[in-house]
């Protein structure tokens, strides 16, 4: 178990390492990432300028589900980025090379690839969520503090296996891009906002059969304590473990259907 | 085969640099490199100085890195040289890149000029447009390049789904179909199979010989032997060689190597070697094969074959040709500089 | 095999390139370009649509959160819902023209060094490159429009332009989106020959462009300073202007006048673009031998 532990972080270093070589690339990542992020709160803000609430939501309760997203999107794209990259390997036969090798493929797969961007954006989503704590209406015991980074652990554990799940239509849709994915993606991103203000259908898709919303709007009604029952938010480290674990049968249901390339 | 002496293609000190970012090894050098950077300067091509004539079949030969692919590339104006100037029939090529790709056709071994979506006709129709050449003279010009290149049948297929080898007829065409006085030639027969080849090697020699410049590419050695009259030899970035095929097979590559085979093994192969004192003698793959390595100036074929039949009965003799390969081998292994001539038979290297 | 051919100088129907090049075969050219193109689009739709669907889900998310913004009627810098929808939905439908594909793919060729192939036909790459834009457009709108019209179902409604004079106009901007989004996506594509990563660089444009070009917030909410900034920015042209005379926020004098500024930076973004491409050009590292 360490051992795949240990293994799985000399794999992002070489990816690390090979990101760093090109320091032009590397900034422009991060400073991308950056960009993207600050300008949807600035978006929210020029909202904000206009009207005091949304539907009982004040500024600072949306910027604490909006970071919790930019938070757990850094986590993923720094440790788990590989997953994208799966359509490429797929399409072009490349997974040959991963499945003659004593390791298991979906570690090699998601150990795959770094996405630098990740730092702007957990800089930016640590920035935004420290504010947000400080200025929400809520009394951090130590309890709920403890409570708190589970439940962030969990939120993360769900984007991740949300991830890997979603790209491995690659193995049926033969395709060298994972648009499927990114647009379950851009689906996603409609959790930066508390789902209330969403239709019914759409808040049943983002809780039941795509949980993006517990990626940020649960845990952080939990904490909260208004918007939706307590216990939703607690189930989120069970579907972050149920999101990996998805994604993981798929992933191997997918491998069963591939045939590499002819060259 | 006679051409006009008038230069097509002049370079002089033709140079191109490249800078690369200098890596440092292990973690910490990676990030100090991310915060500090530090440049290293590749010369792909230094100084070269070249005159192609019109008409002329030029063979551009160089080991990996060595330069040549940056030199067309130049040429055929798709890079800006650093310094020095290039001019093909007057036009700077990347100054005036439309009026230039004009009159060239250019193959790219390793990818397609066509459009990989359409069938092959469209991409040749496409092509005849942004060309401008006049339908009358595109059926004719098709026509001729369907009895050599048999292209009918690769007509409506998607670029796609060609073959290698059906790829490359169709690009040979999309090259041609302008009738441009100045082909390049890059790797134009790789990983094909033998009567590809030599479909389009025979194609190359005709149009040669109608007075269109070609510029050879190529790692393949018989394209060259077959083709081409001048060969030039390029390294790390310089020029090796330039001079006539034949010239430099016969200053190089002057070895004949005969194969016999005899019916016993011969009684003493130190009789024989000193009956031939111009050649060395040495045993070939089994006892009763002998290789003769000579040089084909100093002894004639006859000559050796007449001396060793006195050393028993000759079954089988095989005659290996001095090649263009032998040269060039010569010259990656960095033995070989313009102007070095050599006595007796030269040691091949390794 | 073709008997000996006489000697090239002897033959007396040499193509005389001397001759400039007959002006319809060049554009008979670019049209097969931009079919060309299409089909490679309707080739990889799957995958094209999936993107498409990708940028509707963020408008999707734009339009509950203003709904629950302006909800009851309230009006927020002079946009009541009903409005702001019909601004939303235009905005999408200008972003969704020359999309992310095309500059993805030109950055992929050159990466790949596939622009070798492009640079040794005797056509300018701007132009072709403009060419087979077009070609998507007409895919593009086709989708566009089927989008819209869903989008206004699914939320109820979309108003027309007050006036024949703001219809026109706003056809006349719509269709100067092209250009524009022509411009910015081609130079942005360009930026590959200084970064290998262009993935990077699409994230940042996009992001900025959504926010400078009105797409998310009109700028009657921004800040005094940055609305006015925004105004002069060639982004504004890519989705606000057409927006907001499509929905009337804009009418007379000043429709026309912001019309005309999006014309303005529609020509200098293809000026700017050609400047950029000399620059590019020379950067150009063609990989192997």
């Amino acid at each position: 178990m360490l051992w795949t532990a240990r293994l799985y972080r000399r794999c992002l270093g070489v990816r690390l390492r090979a990101a760093m070589e090109e320091p032009g690339d590397f900034w422009l990542m991060v400073a991308s990432a950056l960009t993207t992020q600050v300008v949807g709160i600035v978006f929210l803000w020029a909202i904000f300028r206009a009207i005091p609430q949304i539907n009982g939501w004040r500024f600072w309760d949306i910027v604490l589900i909006y970071s919790l997203v930019v938070v757990t999107e850094g986590l993923s794209v720094l440790v788990a980025q590989g997953a994208w990259q799966l359509a490429m390997t797929v399409n072009l036969g490349e997974l040959d090379a991963v499945l003659v090798r004593p390791y298991p493929a979906v570690l090699q797969v998601l150990a795959s690839a770094i996405g630098i961007n990740g730092l702007g954006n957990l800089l930016l989503g640590c920035l935004l969520l420290g504010n947000a704590i400080a200025r929400v209406d809520v009394h951090w015991s130590p309890g709920l503090i403890l409570l708190a980074v589970g439940l962030l652990a969990g939120a993360t554990l769900t984007k991740i296996g949300l991830n890997l799940a979603t790209n491995c239509a690659a193995f049926w849709l033969k395709s060298p891009f994972s648009a499927f994915a990114f647009s379950m993606h851009t689906l996603g991103e409609l959790a930066r906002f508390p789902i209330t203000i969403y239709g019914v259908g759409v808040r049943i898709v983002l809780s039941v059969f795509l949980p993006y919303a517990f990626m940020s709007f649960f845990p952080a009604t939990t904490v909260l304590h208004r918007g939706a029952p307590v216990w939703a938010g607690l189930l989120t480290p069970v579907v972050g473990i149920y999101s990996v674990a998805v994604g993981t049968w798929l992933f191997r249901r997918g491998l069963s259907r591939y045939e590499s390339s002819g060259h | 085969m006679q051409h006009s002496s008038k230069p097509l293609i002049v370079a002089k000190q033709l140079t191109k640099v490249f800078r690369r970012p200098d890596r440092r090894p292990g973690l910490t050098g990676a990030a100090r490199h991310l915060f500090e950077r530090r440049y290293a300067e590749r010369v792909a091509v230094d100084r070269l100085d070249l005159v192609v004539e019109e008409g002329e079949a030029l063979a551009y030969v160089g080991p990996n890195g060595a330069g040549k692919s940056t030199t067309i590339k130049m040429m055929t104006g798709i890079l800006v040289p650093t310094s020095g100037e290039i001019r093909v029939n007057g036009i700077v090529p990347h100054r005036d890149r439309v009026e230039n790709a004009r009159r060239i056709g250019v193959v790219f071994g390793q990818r397609t000029q066509l459009w990989w979506d359409i069938p092959v006709r469209d991409s040749l129709e496409l092509l005849r447009d942004m060309h401008g050449v006049e339908q009358c003279r595109y059926d004719r010009t098709l026509e001729r390049l369907d009895a050599v290149l048999e292209l009918a049948p690769l007509l409506p297929v998607t670029a796609r789904r060609l073959s290698l080898g059906q790829r490359m007829r169709a690009d040979l065409a999309a090259a041609l179909l302008h009738e441009p006085p100045l082909v390049y030639l890059d790797e134009p027969t790789i990983g094909l199979d033998i009567e590809v080849k030599d479909r389009i090697r025979a194609f190359v020699k005709e149009i040669v010989a109608e007075g269109t410049t070609v510029v050879l590419t190529t790692h393949d050695l018989g394209d060259i032997e077959d083709i081409c009259r001048r060969i030039v030899i390029v390294d790390d970035g310089r020029m090796a060689f330039d001079g006539a095929l034949a010239q430099v097979k016969d200053a190089y590559a002057r070895d004949r190597c005969m194969r016999l085979e005899l019916a016993a093994p011969p009684a003493s192969l130190e009789a024989l070697s000193a009956s031939l004192p111009a050649a060395s003698v040495a045993p070939g793959d089994h006892d009763r094969e002998v290789t003769v390595t000579f040089d084909r100036f100093q002894l004639s074929a006859t000559q050796v074959l007449s001396t060793v039949m006195r050393y028993g009965e000759l079954l089988d003799v095989h005659i290996d040709e001095p090649a263009i390969e032998h040269v060039v081998r010569l010259v990656y292994a960095g033995q070989l500089s313009a102007g070095q001539s050599h006595d007796g038979p030269v040691e091949a290297a390794a | 095999m073709t008997a000996q051919a006489a000697p090239v100088q002897d033959w007396p129907d040499r193509r005389d390139f001397s001759q400039p090049r007959p002006r319809g075969a060049l554009w008979r050219a670019y049209l097969a370009m931009g079919r060309a193109h299409l089909r490679t689009v309707i080739a990889y739709r799957t995958s094209f649509l999936f993107g498409l669907l990708a940028s509707t889900f963020g408008s999707f998310a734009m339009l509950y959160l203003w709904r629950a913004v302006l909800s009851h009627g309230h009006r927020a810098n002079g946009f009541d819902w009903p409005h702001l929808r019909t601004y939303l939905l235009v905005t999408y439908f200008a972003g969704s023209l020359v999309s992310s594909y095309n500059d993805y793919r030109m950055a992929g060729r050159i990466q790949r060094g596939d622009i070798a192939l492009d640079l040794v036909r005797p056509a300018d790459f701007q132009r072709s490159r403009f060419a087979e834009t077009m070609g998507v457009v007409c895919f593009e709108v086709v989708v566009g429009v089927i989008v819209v019209t869903l989008g206004a179902l699914a939320f109820g409604g979309l108003t027309l332009p007050p006036s024949p004079a703001s219809a026109a106009l706003a056809t006349v901007s719509l269709v100067l989106v092209v250009p524009l989004r022509f411009g910015l996506v081609y130079i942005s594509g360009l930026a590959t020959f200084w970064t290998q990563n262009y993935v990077g660089v699409q994230a940042a444009r996009i992001a900025l462009v959504t926010l400078f070009s009105g797409t998310m917030v009109p700028f009657a909410f921004l800040p005094g300073w940055l609305a006015t900034t925004c105004t002069l920015l060639p982004f504004a042209g890519m989705a606000a202007t057409p927006a907001l005379v499509f929905s009337g926020a804009v009418q007379g004098a000043r429709a026309v006048e912001a019309v005309a500024v999006q014309l303005a930076w529609a020509v200098g973004m293809w000026w700017g673009a050609r400047l950029c491409w000399q620059a590019a050009s020379r950067r150009l590292t063609v990989h192997g031998g």
